[in-house]
């Protein structure tokens, strides 16, 4: 498989000195299902921008599909589908008219076009409401448009920013079976950024985590999961022992004691502890506990997910926040010269 | 062309916003119709002062009030560019290969367009008061001409406006405040012979004057190129100037 975007060194800095991607290299195969996964403020969407061609790069080096970001971006928008966090539909115009004229901007016209939005109102399950202004749309079906009409010229790799963010449950899932099926059926090349790790454990096929503008590890998310290698423990202590940093320090030192555990952290409320074949600790950690009079509120078990693999690297838990619109687009076009 | 197919995909959909926002249009519309029967009601005894250029009040100030409406519809422009920039539509439609310069076409078009048919209106109502042409057709289209590229000129204002500060209040309030005093200050409304000695080099100074002289002329005495001319001076002066101011602004925020 080709590479369909190779990204080296790239930097962003805006005009006040943020530092929104620093010095990040990654390559994406065509046919892959890409994610980047990390919080707000990552750099998630500054990286989308530069390689969607509405922001230009500070430094590095950045191709899509064999073509310069710079140099040729008129033919790079010829082959990519955008879909961008704001939900950018007409609300005034149908969800046909939408479609259509995304078509026209994409130099397609006339019976081809039509039918392909026929198809897409289909696929998006829209058809019904396919002559309703956007405007009576719900935000899932709203959505379902954008994401349709950035696939409107049969695009070869998909941008999604952020595609279910606001989203309720059940839309959530309604949105991830298309992006499978896309991926699957279709072979479109998908690249994700999302701050839902079930969303980027789901549907990535390898995946790279983000914070503070930074690459800290990527692979496939079993990969990623694999380098924990081992069962996650979270401890909460009693409120009286979590304020007591002298108690949690306790805590530490006896969990390091006891044979079988690896790595130990801090997290809200307590403590979280790494050992292979938890489920055999967690009597030791009782009782050891119980010796010295570290009183535990809670035990949970479980096998690594991706936010283990985020606090490894950064040592803090990824907190999902909705989106703020006007914050957003203040971003986008604020903060540059 | 990709350029001109790109301005009318663009131009149409402007059309169908504005088509379906019949309650701003109505108002936008509303209030030059009101001033014109306002107006030439409450000053209807002017024509009777000695000096007053024209034979009624309706005929001296059908001219100032068309440019009353391309003025403030001119500042609207702003306002839809401020939508798409804060909704971005504006970004979506910049990662397709549309041409960026039929973005704003499309827009200043759509805009020079929506001005036309609205003094066509304005204009039907007061041939219905009892106004007139004296130049004809000829007269009537060329007046619509000067009319659509004074609106295209100070559309310039508004767009810039709205790409620099991002806000439709600040593009809106902005518009409200420079109208009133740029209309009244000018022949728009009252004969310059009228107005107190420093008001009549204000007046002299205003672009809107120039631009009303011209029209007036068209309606009033005819072809009458000295006065005409120096409008489309003073008009593409602006033009260059907002518009310039437009295009900087834009290009900063598509690059």
């Amino acid at each position: 498989m080709s590479d369909i975007i190779k990204v080296e060194n790239l930097v962003e800095v805006y005009s006040d000195g943020t530092k929104a991607v620093q010095d990040i290299s990654f390559v994406v195969k065509e046919g892959e299902f890409f994610g980047f996964l990390g919080p707000n403020g990552a750099g998630k969407t500054t990286t989308i921008k530069i390689l969607t061609t509405i922001l230009r790069k500070t430094a590095g080096s950045v191709t899509v599909a064999g073509y310069d970001i710079q140099a040729e971006a008129q033919e790079i928008r010829k082959l990519i589908g955008v879909e961008s966090q704001e939900t950018a539909i007409d609300a005034d115009l149908t969800g046909r008219e939408n479609l259509i004229l995304q078509g026209n901007l994409q130099q397609m016209h006339g019976e081809i076009l039509k039918k392909r939005v026929d198809e897409l109102l289909k696929l998006v399950e829209l058809d019904e409401a396919a002559d309703k202004r956007a405007a009576y749309y719900s935000g899932g079906m709203k959505k379902r448009l954008d994401l349709a009409s950035a696939l409107v010229h049969k695009p070869r790799l998909l941008f999604l920013d952020e595609p279910t963010t606001g989203l309720d449950p059940q839309s959530r899932a309604t949105m991830w079976s298309y992006l499978e099926k896309l991926n699957r059926e279709e072979g479109v090349t998908v690249f994700l950024t999302t701050q839902y790790m079930e969303e980027a454990d789901r549907l990535a096929n390898r995946l790279a985590i983000l914070d503070y503008g930074r690459i800290v590890a990527s692979g496939t998310s079993m990969e990623l999961k694999q380098e924990i290698g081992a069962d996650a423990i979270s401890l909460s202590l009693e409120k009286a022992d979590v304020i007591n940093a002298g108690m949690k320090e306790k805590a530490k030192q006896i969990l390091t004691t006891i044979k079988g555990v690896g790595d130990v952290r801090d997290s809200d409320g307590g403590l979280t502890v790494y050992a292979k074949n938890g489920g055999f600790i967690i009597p030791d950690i009782v009782r050891a506990f119980d010796e010295s009079k570290i009183r535990l509120s809670s035990i949970n078990l479980s096998s690594p997910t991706l936010d283990d693999v985020f606090l490894k690297y950064t040592g803090r838990r990824i907190r999902p926040e909705e989106l703020k619109k006007e914050a957003s687009s203040f971003m986008m076009f604020g903060r540059r010269r | 062309m990709s350029i001109l197919f790109d301005t009318q995909y663009l131009f149409v959909r402007a059309m169908k916003k504005l088509l379906r926002n019949p309650i701003l249009l109505f108002f936008s519309l509303l209030q030059p119709i009101i001033f014109l029967l306002l107006f030439t009601q409450l000053f209807s005894k002017f024509s009777q002062i000695p000096g007053f250029p024209a034979s009624s009040y309706l005929l001296f100030a059908t001219p100032g009030i068309l440019l009353q409406n391309a003025f403030s519809s001119a500042f609207q422009s702003g306002m839809s560019v401020v939508e798409d920039l804060n909704s971005g539509y504006l970004q979506k439609m910049l990662t397709t290969p549309v041409s960026r310069s039929a973005i704003l076409l499309g827009r200043l078009l759509s805009d020079a367009f929506r001005v036309v048919v609205q003094s066509l209106i304005i204009l039907a109502l007061a041939y219905f008061l009892g106004a007139s042409v004296t130049t004809g057709i000829a007269g009537v289209i060329l007046m619509f001409l000067t009319i659509a590229f004074f609106g295209l000129a100070w559309s310039g204002i508004s767009l810039s406006l709205g790409l620099r500060t991002k806000r439709s209040e600040t593009v809106f309030g902005i518009g409200g405040f420079l109208t009133f005093p740029l209309l009244f200050m000018s022949t728009a409304l009252t004969p310059l012979s009228f107005m107190p000695d420093w008001m009549q080099t204000v007046s002299k100074l205003n672009p809107i004057s120039y631009t009303v002289d011209a029209l007036r002329a068209l309606t009033l005495t005819g072809f009458d190129w000295a006065t005409i001319l120096p409008a489309y001076a003073v008009i593409g002066f602006i033009a260059v100037a907002t518009l310039g101011a437009t295009l900087y602004q834009f290009r900063k925020v598509i690059s």
